[in-house]
This record gives C-alpha cells, sequence and structure tokens, in this order.
C-alpha cells in the first residue's frame, strides 16, 4: 500500500502553529507517509514538531473564508491547532491526518520503518520471558515444570509458547483443561512468592456455562497447585452476579462442590467500555478551558476514574494479602483474562516483590504480564479519549495499571526505582510508538508479522545508559518489604502529570524533579570521588 | 511518677520533656482510663496530666496507643453520661480539639474519678478563664538561640533598602498613641509629615493607615497595608487621606495606584452600614478591585465542615464532592489569586494599597503571601520567620481571639483558622515549588501545633502593644528559639535559591490539593508517605550536600579560574532538560557557602 496516494497536499507554507507552553508560530506544515512535520521559519530560533500521526486521536476543521483552522487532538494529550492558508489545501491536510492516523496494517506502521542510528535489528529484542523466569526461580523446580505444549499456538492463540505448569500436569492433560477456559486461558503460574512458595496463577474463566459442565483435568491441575497446603483463594474480578450471568452465555465460575479447597472472592473491578467511558469523562473534565471551576471536584468524581484506581488497587491489595500475609497460592481471573487480570496480578508484584521494583525488574514484569501474557494493546489503545470513531474494544486498562503505580510511587517515594518520567514515557507509547513493543495483541500475531526481527525493543532503548538514568528514581532505596498502599479516597491523587501534563505548572513540576534528580546524581558523585 | 509510666519512651523530645519538667507539675496520673479510640475501638490504659499536656498509653501492649496533647490545643471539655447512663463506656469525658481531633475517654462511675479530671483539665487547658498564667510563662526551656532575636524591624526595613528618599521610618507609634495594634515602626511616604498621619489615622478603622510592607527593589515599587476607610452611610470624605495615598502612588511615579479590597464587592458596601466602606471616585489616580475572600465566619463554618468529612471517620463514598462542599479549598483558591493579583501588579511595577475591614486578617494573608512570592529571602528558613514575626504578629493579626489561647469560651465568634489557612497556602506553594523553600513540610506542622499548644510566647496576645504590657519577649520563650536550636529537621534538601525569581503558584482547583498531611494526620489508616524514611534519606541528602559543597569550596580555593566563575554566576531560573550540561547542574547548587 502506497501511502503518497492519501496524500493530496504535502506541504504547505505560512501555517501557523499554536499549542500548549509555546508561543504561536508561522512554518511550514508537512505530512509524510507517518509523521506530521511543522518548521518555523524564524532565523535563529528554529524549532521543530514532530509528531507521529499515530499519535493523532482526533481531527477537527474549521473553515472560515480563504482559510481554516485543524485543531488535532494527541493521544498523549496535547491538544494543537494549525491555522492553513487555502480551504483546499486545509482539508486535503485534514483528510491525510485523518486517513493516516488509524490505518489499520500492522506491518505499514512506523515501528517497522524506525531505523535510529544508535540500535540495531540485531539487539537483543525484550527483557523477560517465561523460560528465563522459570530458570531464575530454582525453587520452583520440583513441583513445577516448563510446559512448550503451546509452541503453535493452537492451544492457546493468547498465550507466549511456554508456559510454567504444575509438575505432574500433562500436556495432554492441558489441550483439556485449555478446551474448558475462555480462549483457551488455561490456569499458569505467572508470579513465586520466596519468602513462603506461594503462586499467583492466572487464567480465564472455566466454561461450565448453564448446566454447570465440569472438567476433571482442570479440577486435578488446581488440586495440584495447592497440594500440601490447606487451601488456594481464587480472586474473580467480577461480582458474584456477573460470575452466576456469564453461565448463561457459556462462561461460569468454580463452583465450591468441584473445587472444594478453593475459596472464591469476587471482587467488581470495572472494564471495558465503563472504563473508557471513565477516561473520556476525566480528559473532558481536564480540558475544560472556562475558568469556573467550581465543579471541579464533582466533575472529577463523576468520572469515577479515581474509584477504579482504588478498586484496582485494593484488589490487588487483596490478592497480595492472600499471598503475603495468609501464605496462600491465589489464582485471577475475570472473563477473558487479558485485562483486569493483569492489572491486579501486576500491581500485586509490585506489593510483594522488590526485585519487580527495579527498572529492569519493572520492565520485565511489564513484559511478562502484558506483552507476553497477551493483553490486546492494539484493540486496548486503538483510541484515545477525544475520538469521534465509534468505540470499539478500546480501554484504558494499561494506563489505569501506570495510574495505579503512580499512587505506589506517591505513596512510597523511596521503594521503586524506576521515576514518574517512565510512567509517562509507557501511558504515551502504549497509544503511539516508534518501537514495536506495544505492537498487535499477542505473541502470536507479533511472530507472525516478524515484529521482533524487524522493530526496535522500546523496554531494551530505555535501558540505554542515557535514558536509564533519566528514567531511574534518585531516591531509590531498596526495601525488602511489602509497600502496602493506603486507598482510602483521600490518600489517592489525580495524576496531575498525565493528565494536566501540557499546563505550565505540569512542566514547572517536572523541571523541579528534574533539578533534583540533577542534585542529588551531582553529589553522589562529588562525595564518593 | 514519670518513668512508672514509661514517659521515658516518648516518641521524642525526651529531653524537653525533662526540661519542662522543671515546672511540669503532674496533677494527675496513674489512673485507668479507656480512650475510645475512633480507629482501634477502646483501649485500656492510664493517663498523665501535667499543667502541659494530656499524655495517655495503653496499658495493653498488643494495641499500641500513645496520646500527647497540650493542654493548649483543647477548646472544650465535656461530660458525657450520667449517673443512670448505661451501656458500656457511655460515662465519660468529651474533649474537642482546635487541631481537627477530638478524644472521648471512658471512666467508671465510682469514686468521682470523672469530676477530678474534668476539673483539672477545664482549670488547666483554660487557665486564663481561672486567672492563672499560660503554660508559657511557667517553662524554663532554654535554648542556644534566642529566636526573640530573629525579627528587628529596623534590619529588615534596612534589608529592603529603607529608609530611601522616597520612604521614611517613623516613630510616631512608639507608644501605641496612633495605633495600639500596630507596631512601634512603621515606614510611611517621605514627604508625609506626623501630623498628616494621625488625620489619616482617624479616617481609619482602628487607626491603622496605610503603611509600607515591602518594596521591590529595582522598581520600587511598595505594597502598604492598612485598614478600611471610615466612609459609613453618608459617604464622608477626608482629603488627607486621599491626598496620602496619592503621595504613595507619586513615590514610584506611576499614573495609578491599585487598591485591593480583600472582601467580596457586597460586604464592603454592608460595612458603610457600620461606619466603614471603601475608597470611591474621589481617590483620583487609584483603582479599586474587590478581591472576594470571605470573612472570617464564613472560614470558620468551612473549616468546621471539613473537620467533618474528616474526623473521626473520612468520608468514603463521595470523598471529592463532600470535599467540594466544604468549600476549604476554593477559600485557599481565592486568598491565594488575590495574592498572585498583588504580586503580580508589584513586580510589573505598580504600588498597591490591601486591604480588608480591619486589616489584620485577610489582608495579613495577602500580603505576606504576595511577599512570599516577590521575595525570595521570605522563603528561606529565617526569612520566614521574618515573614510571620512582621506582617502576623506584629501587625496586630489577633492570634488571641482567633485562636483563644487558654479560654474556656469555645464558641466564641472571634475564633477563626485564618492563620492555619495562611499556611496551607504556603503548603500549596510548597508543593508546586519543590525546590524553591528552604524549609520542610515539618516546620509548617511545628508551627501550627505551636500556635496552640502555649508553650511558646510566640503567637500570645492580640498586638505588640499587648506583648509589651505582659512581658513576653522576657518571660517566654520564643518559637524560633526550639526551631532554630534543631534547624536540620526543618530544611528541605532540595532548596534552590534563585534570589529575582518571583513564584506564581497555579490558583486553579484542579492544582490544588487538600493537605491531607496536615487535616487527615490523626487517621492512621490513611498513609501519606512513610514520613520517618522520607525523613531519614533527607538528612542523608543533607549531608551529602553539605560534603558536596565542601569539595567545590576546595575546588574553588585550588582552581580560583573555571570553579570560582561557575560559583559566581548568578542562579538564572534554568529549565533543565534532559541533558543538561555541567554547568547547569552546577547552577542549580548556588547555596551561600
Amino acid at each position: 500500500m502506497e501511502f503518497s496516494e492519501h496524500i493530496k497536499t504535502a506541504n504547505v507554507e505560512d501555517v501557523v502553529l499554536r499549542q500548549p507552553l509555546h508561543p504561536p508560530s508561522r512554518g511550514t506544515l508537512c505530512i509524510t507517509g507517518h509523521h506530521l512535520l511543522f518548521s518555523d521559519r524564524e532565523e535563529g530560533s528554529s524549532r521543530q514538531l514532530l509528531l507521529l500521526l499515530r499519535n493523532i486521536d482526533a481531527v477537527e476543521k474549521r473553515i472560515s473564508g480563504s482559510s481554516g483552522t485543524i485543531t488535532i487532538k494527541c493521544k498523549d494529550m496535547r491538544v494543537l491547532h494549525l491555522d492553513i492558508p487555502g480551504m483546499e489545501q486545509c482539508l486535503n491536510i485534514a483528510h491525510s491526518i485523518e486517513t493516516l492516523s488509524c490505518l489499520d496494517g500492522v506491518a505499514a506502521m512506523y515501528p517497522f520503518f524506525y531505523r535510529p542510528s544508535d540500535l540495531s535489528l540485531q539487539n537483543q529484542w525484550g527483557l523477560s520471558s517465561t523460560e528465563k523466569y522459570y530458570s531464575q526461580m530454582k525453587e520452583l523446580h520440583n513441583r513445577w515444570r516448563l510446559s512448550s505444549v503451546n509452541r503453535d499456538y493452537s492451544v492457546c492463540p493468547s498465550y507466549p509458547p511456554a508456559v510454567i505448569i504444575p509438575q505432574n500436569t500433562d500436556d495432554d492433560m492441558l489441550k483439556k483443561v485449555a478446551k474448558f477456559r475462555q480462549g483457551g486461558r488455561f490456569p499458569a503460574l505467572c508470579y513465586y512468592h520466596r519468602k513462603n512458595g506461594m503462586v499467583i496463577l492466572r487464567s480465564s474463566q472455566p466454561l461450565t456455562g448453564a448446566n454447570r459442565k465440569r472438567c476433571r483435568e482442570d479440577e486435578h491441575l488446581l488440586q495440584a497447585v495447592i497440594d500440601g497446603s490447606d487451601k488456594g483463594y481464587i480472586i474473580d474480578t467480577r461480582s458474584s452476579q456477573q460470575a452466576q450471568q456469564a453461565r448463561m452465555t457459556g462462561g461460569g465460575f468454580e463452583s465450591k462442590s468441584s473445587y472444594s479447597h478453593w475459596k472464591r472472592l469476587h471482587r467488581q473491578m470495572e472494564r471495558g467500555k465503563a472504563l473508557q467511558e471513565s477516561l473520556i469523562k476525566l480528559v473532558e473534565a481536564c480540558g475544560d478551558e472556562s475558568h469556573n471551576m467550581d465543579r471541579w471536584l464533582s466533575k472529577l468524581e463523576n468520572s469515577k476514574w479515581l474509584s477504579h484506581v482504588q478498586t484496582a488497587l485494593s484488589t490487588a491489595g487483596l490478592l497480595a494479602e492472600c499471598v503475603e500475609r495468609d501464605g496462600h497460592s491465589v489464582l485471577v481471573h475475570g472473563s477473558e483474562g487479558t485485562d483486569s487480570t493483569l492489572l491486579i496480578s501486576t500491581l500485586a508484584q509490585l506489593i510483594m516483590d522488590p526485585c519487580c521494583r527495579t527498572l529492569e525488574g519493572f520492565l520485565a514484569l511489564l513484559e511478562r504480564e502484558w506483552v507476553q501474557a497477551g493483553h490486546p494493546f492494539q484493540q486496548r489503545c486503538a483510541h484515545f479519549a477525544y475520538s469521534h470513531a465509534r468505540l470499539q474494544q478500546e480501554s484504558p486498562v494499561f494506563l489505569l495499571m501506570l495510574d495505579c503505580v503512580w499512587q505506589l510511587w506517591r505513596q512510597f517515594p523511596l521503594a521503586l526505582g524506576f521515576s514518574e518520567a517512565l510512567l509517562l514515557r509507557l501511558a504515551t507509547e502504549a497509544y503511539a510508538s516508534d518501537y514495536g513493543t506495544f505492537l498487535c495483541n499477542s505473541h502470536q500475531e507479533r511472530c507472525a508479522l516478524g515484529v521482533t526481527e524487524n522493530t526496535h525493543c522500546l523496554f531494551q532503548a530505555l535501558l540505554r545508559p542515557t535514558e536509564r538514568d533519566y528514567y531511574s528514581n534518585p531516591l531509590y532505596e531498596p526495601t525488602e518489604l511489602a509497600i502496602w498502599p493506603s486507598v482510602h479516597p483521600q490518600s489517592l491523587q489525580l495524576w496531575r502529570g498525565f493528565f494536566l501534563r501540557w499546563t505550565q505548572q505540569a512542566r514547572q513540576l517536572e523541571e523541579a524533579q528534574e533539578e533534583i534528580r540533577n542534585m542529588v546524581i551531582e553529589w553522589g558523585k562529588m562525595a564518593l570521588s | 511518677l514519670m518513668s512508672q509510666l514509661g514517659v521515658s519512651d516518648m516518641r521524642e523530645d525526651v529531653a524537653e520533656v525533662k526540661s519542662i519538667n522543671n515546672v511540669c507539675i503532674c496533677l494527675f496520673s496513674d489512673k485507668d482510663i479507656i480512650y475510645i479510640c475512633p480507629f482501634s475501638g477502646a483501649v485500656k490504659g492510664k493517663v498523665l496530666i501535667t499543667n502541659y499536656r494530656l499524655y495517655f498509653k495503653s496499658s495493653d501492649s498488643d494495641v499500641a496507643v500513645m496520646l500527647d496533647v497540650p493542654l493548649g490545643t483543647i477548646s472544650r471539655v465535656e461530660k458525657m453520661g450520667g449517673a443512670s447512663s448505661r451501656g458500656e463506656n457511655s460515662y465519660g469525658l468529651d474533649i474537642t480539639c482546635k487541631d481537627m481531633r477530638n478524644l472521648r475517654f471512658a471512666l467508671k462511675q465510682e469514686g468521682h474519678s470523672r469530676r477530678d479530671i474534668f476539673d483539672l483539665l477545664f482549670k488547666h487547658a483554660f487557665p486564663l478563664s481561672h486567672g492563672l498564667p499560660l503554660f508559657a510563662y511557667l517553662t524554663q526551656e532554654k535554648y542556644e538561640e534566642n529566636g526573640w532575636n530573629v525579627y528587628k524591624p529596623m534590619e529588615e526595613f534596612r534589608r529592603q533598602g529603607l529608609p530611601n528618599n522616597k520612604w521614611r521610618i517613623t516613630f510616631i507609634n512608639k507608644n501605641y498613641e496612633l495605633c495600639d495594634t500596630y507596631p512601634t515602626v512603621l515606614a510611611v511616604p517621605f514627604k508625609s509629615k506626623e501630623e498628616d498621619l494621625r488625620r489619616v489615622a482617624a479616617f481609619r478603622s482602628r487607626a491603622r493607615i496605610p503603611v509600607l510592607s515591602w518594596i521591590h527593589r529595582e522598581n520600587q515599587a511598595v505594597i502598604v497595608r492598612c485598614s478600611q476607610p471610615l466612609v459609613g452611610m453618608s459617604g464622608k470624605r477626608n482629603k488627607d487621606d486621599e491626598r496620602y495615598l496619592d503621595m504613595i502612588r507619586e513615590a514610584n511615579d506611576t499614573t495609578k495606584l491599585t487598591i485591593y479590597d480583600a472582601r467580596p464587592n457586597v460586604n464592603a458596601v454592608a460595612n458603610k452600614a457600620t461606619g466603614g466602606g471603601y475608597e470611591g471616585d474621589e481617590y483620583q489616580n487609584a483603582e479599586l478591585i474587590f478581591l472576594d475572600i470571605q470573612n472570617i465566619h464564613v472560614m470558620r463554618e468551612s473549616l468546621k465542615k471539613l473537620k467533618d468529612i474528616v474526623y473521626p471517620n473520612v468520608e468514603e463514598s463521595h470523598w471529592l464532592s463532600s470535599l467540594e462542599s466544604t468549600h476549604w479549598l476554593e477559600h485557599v483558591k481565592l486568598v491565594l489569586s488575590g495574592a498572585i493579583q498583588v504580586a503580580d501588579k508589584v513586580s510589573s511595577g505598580n504600588s498597591v494599597v490591601v486591604h480588608c475591614s480591619d486589616g489584620w486578617d485577610r489582608t495579613a494573608q495577602l500580603t505576606s503571601l504576595a511577599m512570599l512570592m516577590l521575595d525570595s529571602h521570605y522563603r528561606t528558613l529565617r526569612g520566614f520567620q521574618v515573614l510571620i514575626e512582621k506582617e502576623w504578629i506584629s501587625f496586630g493579626h489577633k492570634f488571641a481571639s482567633r485562636i483563644g489561647h487558654g479560654d474556656k469560651n469555645h464558641a466564641d465568634q472571634d475564633r477563626s483558622p485564618i492563620f492555619v489557612q495562611f499556611i496551607d497556602c504556603v503548603w500549596q506553594m510548597t508543593k508546586q515549588f519543590p525546590t524553591a523553600f528552604e524549609f520542610n513540610e515539618r516546620l509548617l506542622l511545628t508551627i501550627l501545633d505551636h500556635l496552640y499548644s502555649c508553650r511558646f510566647g510566640t503567637f500570645l496576645y492580640n498586638c505588640e502593644s499587648a506583648r509589651d504590657q505582659h512581658d513576653v519577649r522576657s518571660k517566654t520563650v520564643s518559637l524560633w528559639s526550639l526551631v532554630n536550636s534543631k534547624m536540620d529537621i526543618y530544611l528541605n534538601p532540595f532548596y534552590t535559591p534563585e534570589s529575582g525569581r518571583v513564584l506564581y503558584p497555579v490558583a486553579s482547583m484542579r492544582h490544588l490539593e487538600l493537605w491531607v498531611t496536615y487535616y487527615i494526620r490523626w487517621n492512621p489508616r490513611i498513609r501519606q508517605q512513610q514520613q520517618s524514611p522520607v525523613e531519614q534519606r533527607y538528612k542523608e541528602l543533607l549531608a551529602l550536600r553539605d560534603e558536596y559543597l565542601k569539595k567545590l569550596e576546595e575546588l574553588q580555593l585550588s582552581d580560583s579560574s573555571p570553579s570560582s566563575r561557575l560559583a559566581n554566576s548568578p542562579t538564572p531560573n534554568t529549565p533543565s532538560s534532559t541533558s543538561s550540561t555541567p554547568s547547569q547542574q552546577y547552577t542549580h547548587l548556588q547555596t551561600p557557602l
């Protein structure tokens, strides 16, 4: 496919760009297959804006007389205005942006063309994998094994090729279990708690259906997990009513009679559309330019975003409590097991495990729990909160997770090895990126497109020496202790660094934090020298 | 008795307890009592009451509950339940505190122990109502530093470059004859004569004439403060007052003088009925702007509402809309945005006059916050003390009436959290500019604790004349003695002095936060930050910084050319980027060596 067929006007002179935090500037606008490029004409103070078209969520055009204004709302919350002379040019540009910003073909996306001079495609791709995790956790080996039953993705299309399962569960059994779980997502280990040997598994819902079907192999697998212990917990991220209702459409839950040693706990977490609508309301409130902000707190409350943050953190806290304090293994699932399941298993690991709190550890965690575990990034992050397109599968679960991590970071300013800048960067990259990491919906899809061979890995790039400093927390002091977040509404804050990031205020704070970072680094160097 | 009760494992200030102990009379101890803790339920323990504090410690080691409440913090003590009370723990005492908490104790009905405790608390929490001295007059604490020397009016005027050819210092009020709520040393327009001042005093509420608070070094614009003019229903005029304001304008040669009236327009109009009012059109070359800040009663009710939603139980289900309905943050916003307008006007070269009704509540908030924004000196640990001493204490913010030190009359209509609100505004600024203040949050908390404690003389009485009369400086200790004797715990390790920088905080609701670590600090379930590790880390960082500065100094001595260039370069407001060059990093670290 040629991009050029979508570009009727590639260059426009004498365009005025208005963007947050900068005075308006006049210059040349240029549209390429993947970018919007603006360079101002002022001598000496030349400024450029290079915007990935993929980053554009909505385009609005207003024609008046012989010129027009295009308003561009980005997925990183930036709102830009372009005053373009010439009605036709304006319409052409708007049309190009609209079309190119949401082309479907993954293989034509920018990561496949991005070739910076300081990165080589030969570099290692990724940081972690199931195999690596298994080989690091020697303690696992006598009771758990690495299975390659999914090597061709036929057992579970959204799982990676390797999975960790109980030693005495053979691959044939797994195939049967997979048939009993939605999307084939059978229970697999995602975390081993070294302190007490307990584990977290995740899966999708069992397909018990209206007539309460059972699956001996599924029951056997779960029994094997808690072998030698009195019980395990199942945290179902739906209310028990929702779980009951799921049976009508073929889903269901683990009944007490069939899984007598497992105790089910239901915690209703908002998902899908409701979450996306919450984000839309919040972003709308944040972008409200009117000076009458009397109702700001009510608007914030009405968006319910912070209550989703609260639910996520408290459910993750519950999960961590079961494992760390209560000393039991836990299976987590909702329905599909690709969204809220990943959200709470990620947060629980951060709460409990100091290894996940370093910069590398956190990125590796995200790689295992989101990228490899099959969070459908392409569907969930197709649009941000501005788009006029009809909502499909969009849902800001990953962003919600980053927000929860930010809350942890705020409550425990010394305990996490990475900076707020990392969370902001990840929030941006998930929606539009030069890198291949967040492309596609599953390992299988990435493999089919050769993502690892043909794109660069974001996580590797973030760990380059120049970047690493910027994304590290200079105040970091590792602690072995669990970090239990307070989830009272009074302890939770709007993540201003993200949601109000294009305000002067956020910029000032960012600068101050940067200053603090530099100070601490500089003192450290001097004091040691 | 003290050791018997394990007072020695009091969390902090053991040394202080001992020194206070010299005069600390143990009034009551060793009695079994039940503290009805809103978080842990009924807790058995022992109580110790001295003439300074109420101390409670749980006897059951499973629930470690400790209370250490200076009696000055108490606003009200009530008996709950009577002889006929049934039900568990329904007979006892209810104590209301000024610092966002209430305490409830249950006692046995037998043995008059409730009457004994009640009488003691009532007498010693409200000594002034019983003809007893405040605790500040009893304590004999000694400190290395004498905090009373922190603020010397003449020194502060000299620091600002006064007197000069436009402004003079007058001692007309040296015996508080002109204005009994003003300090003795005042700065007024050079051209004004003493008799002018007297005539102006007759036209200003409580004789609080317009006087200089602060002057801009470069553009000579000034902040002048006063009370409302006594215009009254008949719309009286006073030529002297009009001429006097014009002298203020002339002093830096601008075309217009801006008068900020802190009140809402309607309130200013209503004040005419009681003889007050505002500057009308007869004041030529002046513009009047109302800042819409509500009065002390509205602020008191607002904070009361806030207390209702955070203590003892925090509102959970509709937290944000409940918070909104207290309007507390909205009031904070209005005060801050008023101060921003004042600062902005002055920094663009225009002199301003600020007043409200009497000029001791909202006016103090506005002038002191504007000065904090304009003058980086006030953002240092000592400078901040000067700011409070000057704009609040010396200019007669009525601390005694607003706080009610030692007074049993808890429902007095004069009470109002105006100073708390000011400290809240300062906290908001420190949050928005984390490197601009030399002091940390702990200082703000300490100031607010001792606003009530009556252990120091700093916040006692309504004005300087009353303080003189009661020998506050000679007979009590200043809070700044405590602070300046262990300064390091109040320092912000990330402080980066930028002398010319004007701070404009964002006074939008979207950028203001509730000060949870103050208003909700009694709730153990609300974790803000792990305070102690952060403080520990701060101390380490301060040590690192000091070592860094020492090394830098050595470098300067050994090699004067490059490093001295770095060290002497001014500190521009450099927005640093990821790739900040070493020289940028150095400029961040300018600290007076």
